[in-house]
């Protein structure tokens, strides 16, 4: 019986470190700050972190099949300001579903470079980080979009509402974590996803239809870029051009701390989900502590570091692992 | 062929002596060349460089070579080798990098072209190889926030108690230091009994400056002013405090956006220092203008960025921007 019990928790330890380094840091927070886990400042993190989680789920997707995204930055700015600016062309009911048809031409026209022209995503995806930089400056000529009448829409409720106490961000980052994880573990699309990043040889030789899993990867990033320009445009009711800079980097570090494996075939929507609150309490955990920001950012590595290393030591039932 | 370019010459030119006075007749048109940071990344820039072009298209003695080096360091650098090339009269630079320009400009020096920063300056070590910095007076601007905040807290009746944080720009960026030093320093002097609890940097960034507000709020129950780099962070700080229900911050900024005066307007956001890119666009101009003819300049040539707040914004007109 206690055999049993002890292989148990060493599997449950191997499976999920991610999530045990997460706990450990919390209480670490909750210990220096008592304020840290109040329920106002845990839901506040979790509706901050909700953007950059959005887009995470999507990108784990383009991880899994083995591929990269370093546009979605870009593309949430896009996204964004066009759905401001549609937003007093054509109403809140159209500008949407015209912002995320338009996003997704992008993702689709990635996802045809990298799928069926066979171009590197890393190279495809760097350029189009610009390009789309650039489309955005075209659309917006460089200034700020702002929303005309912000007292008199119902938009901002995507960003600012709640239901039940609980922040429509939050709600919209949940079920869409739901229905990617669903989407990922219990279809035959999602396992195709692991077969083609896993190895595609062998998947072509499955009959798998490689570009297609690959075009639809990107597909679904964009879907999700769109999703966050949406909870974005909504929170501020107004944008920078630059609202997304840089968040690609923070995306990426987000899927590979859940532990996708940047080579492709491994990753969870769940441990995408804990890498971006790993990040988002983080920086929170560090501004209530009260560290300068130039500290901040040595910290902020420690942490990720030793979040990775728990993770692999779990893995691995040891410390050390030399490379042999 | 020959003979009729010559001839048009001669007559444009004799044309643009007549317009333009003493100074064209003896010289000709003024050619003045300008390599702007980066052009379509934000509003101010975006109008600055149509301010630029429409002052220099009013003035007929002025031949101007507009360039942008999309916030590219060695594109600029190459933009203002070409310009010594082309031998124009005066270069203004707007750096896209403080350090990295100094080089270029060294060889304007060299080659006998006044050169005028604008905008934001370049590194000490430079200042031998300019002319004139034309630009706003940052640590002035920070100076006037933090009296802008002191008076509102005097008019309150809490000038003794007041607890407030501050929300930078990007570190390490020269306006974002300034700012925050012109504030620091004002501070104690009129107001010594307001604390400063704390700063972090927004990094220019709306939704960054949500966060760190976000932080703040939950951290610090008694929080009666904010004091932001800039006005598109300040009202990122805004809607924080509105989103957790605290009322009654008082909200100073930099650099008055559109956002910033309509919150004004709103009565939810307090005050902001007034800086029009169209005033910085024609002060460069000017400034170049002036040095050709030969006026003797301050070596900081600021141009000024009054006060504004919710008693006197009826006086200036919503910014662009």
């Amino acid at each position: 019986m206690a055999t049993i019990t002890r292989s148990t928790i060493t599997n449950v330890l191997a499976k999920q470190g991610i999530l045990i380094a997460f706990v450990l840091f919390i209480i670490g927070f909750g210990l220096a700050n008592s304020r840290f886990l109040a329920v106002d400042n845990v839901l506040g993190v979790i509706r901050s972190s909700a953007i950059l989680g959005v887009i995470a789920l999507g990108v784990t997707f383009v991880v899994i099949s083995g591929n990269l995204d370093l546009s979605v930055g870009s593309m949430m700015s896009f996204s964004t300001i066009v759905v401001l600016d549609l937003h007093d062309k054509l109403g809140p009911l159209m500008a949407i579903p015209a912002m995320f048809a338009l996003t997704m031409c992008l993702g689709a026209f990635i996802g045809f470079l990298v799928g069926y022209l066979k171009l590197n995503s890393l190279i495809v995806t760097l350029g189009m980080l610009s390009a789309i930089h650039g489309l955005t400056l075209t659309w917006s000529g460089g200034k700020n979009m702002d929303i005309a009448d912000k007292q008199g829409t119902w938009f901002g409720i995507f960003g600012r509402g709640d239901v039940l106490g609980i922040p429509v961000p939050i709600l919209f980052f949940a079920l869409l974590a739901i229905v990617l994880s669903i989407l990922l573990a219990r279809t035959p699309f999602g396992r195709k996803v692991y077969a083609v990043g896993g190895n595609g040889t062998a998947a072509t030789f499955s009959g798998i239809p490689r570009a297609r899993i690959v075009f639809l990867s990107y597909v679904i990033s964009s879907f999700c870029v769109a999703c966050a320009g949406l909870l974005q445009a909504s929170r501020s009711l107004g944008s920078q051009n630059t609202v997304g800079q840089g968040l690609e980097l923070e995306v990426l570090a987000a899927v590979i701390l859940g532990g996708a494996s940047l080579l492709g075939g491994a990753g969870t929507v769940f441990k995408t989900v804990i890498g971006v609150l790993i990040l988002g309490f983080i920086q929170n955990g560090l501004l209530l502590v009260g560290l300068a920001f130039y500290v901040q950012y040595v910290v902020t590595w420690v942490i990720i570091i030793l979040a990775v290393w728990l993770d692999i030591a779990a893995k691995r039932g040891r410390f050390l692992s030399p490379i042999a | 062929m020959t003979f009729n370019l010559k001839t048009a010459l001669i007559a444009s030119t004799a044309v643009m002596g007549a317009a333009s006075g003493a100074f064209a007749q003896e010289q000709g048109t003024m050619k003045i060349g300008i390599t702007q940071n980066n052009v379509g990344v934000d509003s101010y820039q975006t109008t600055y460089e149509r301010a630029f072009i429409e002052a220099a298209e009013a003035n007929d003695a002025i031949d101007a070579v507009v360039l942008d080096a999309g916030g590219d360091v060695a594109r600029q650098i190459a933009q203002i080798e070409d310009l010594i090339q082309q031998e124009v009269d005066a270069i203004i630079i707007w750096p896209t990098n403080g350090e990295a320009v100094i080089p270029a400009v060294r060889k304007a020096k060299q080659a006998g072209i006044p050169v005028v920063i604008t905008n934001s300056n370049i590194a000490e070590p430079g200042f031998d190889f300019i002319s004139s910095f034309s630009g706003p007076d940052n640590i002035t601007q920070g100076a006037r926030a933090a009296e802008i905040m002191c008076d509102k807290f005097t008019d309150m009746g809490i000038q003794d108690e007041a607890q407030i944080v501050q929300i930078s720009g990007q570190p390490g960026y020269t306006t974002a230091i300034e700012r925050a030093k012109g504030f620091e320093d004002r501070l104690p002097e009129v107001c010594p009994n307001v604390t400063l609890v704390e700063t972090q940097p927004g990094d220019w960034s709306r939704e960054k400056s949500q966060t760190v507000m976000e932080a703040f709020l939950v951290k610090y129950d008694d929080i009666d002013g904010v004091y932001a780099g800039d006005d598109n962070m300040g009202v990122g700080a805004l809607n924080a405090a509105r989103s957790a229900g605290r009322d009654g911050i008082i909200f100073v900024g930099a650099t008055n956006f559109s956002v910033g005066y309509e919150a004004m307007a709103r009565g939810e956001y307090w005050g902001s220092i007034y800086q029009s890119p169209v005033d910085d666009a024609e002060a460069a101009l000017k400034t170049a203008v002036d040095i050709l003819e030969g006026e003797e300049l301050p070596f900081l040539n600021y141009f000024d960025t009054p006060k504004i707040t919710q008693d006197n914004m009826d006086q200036f007109d919503k910014p662009v921007f």
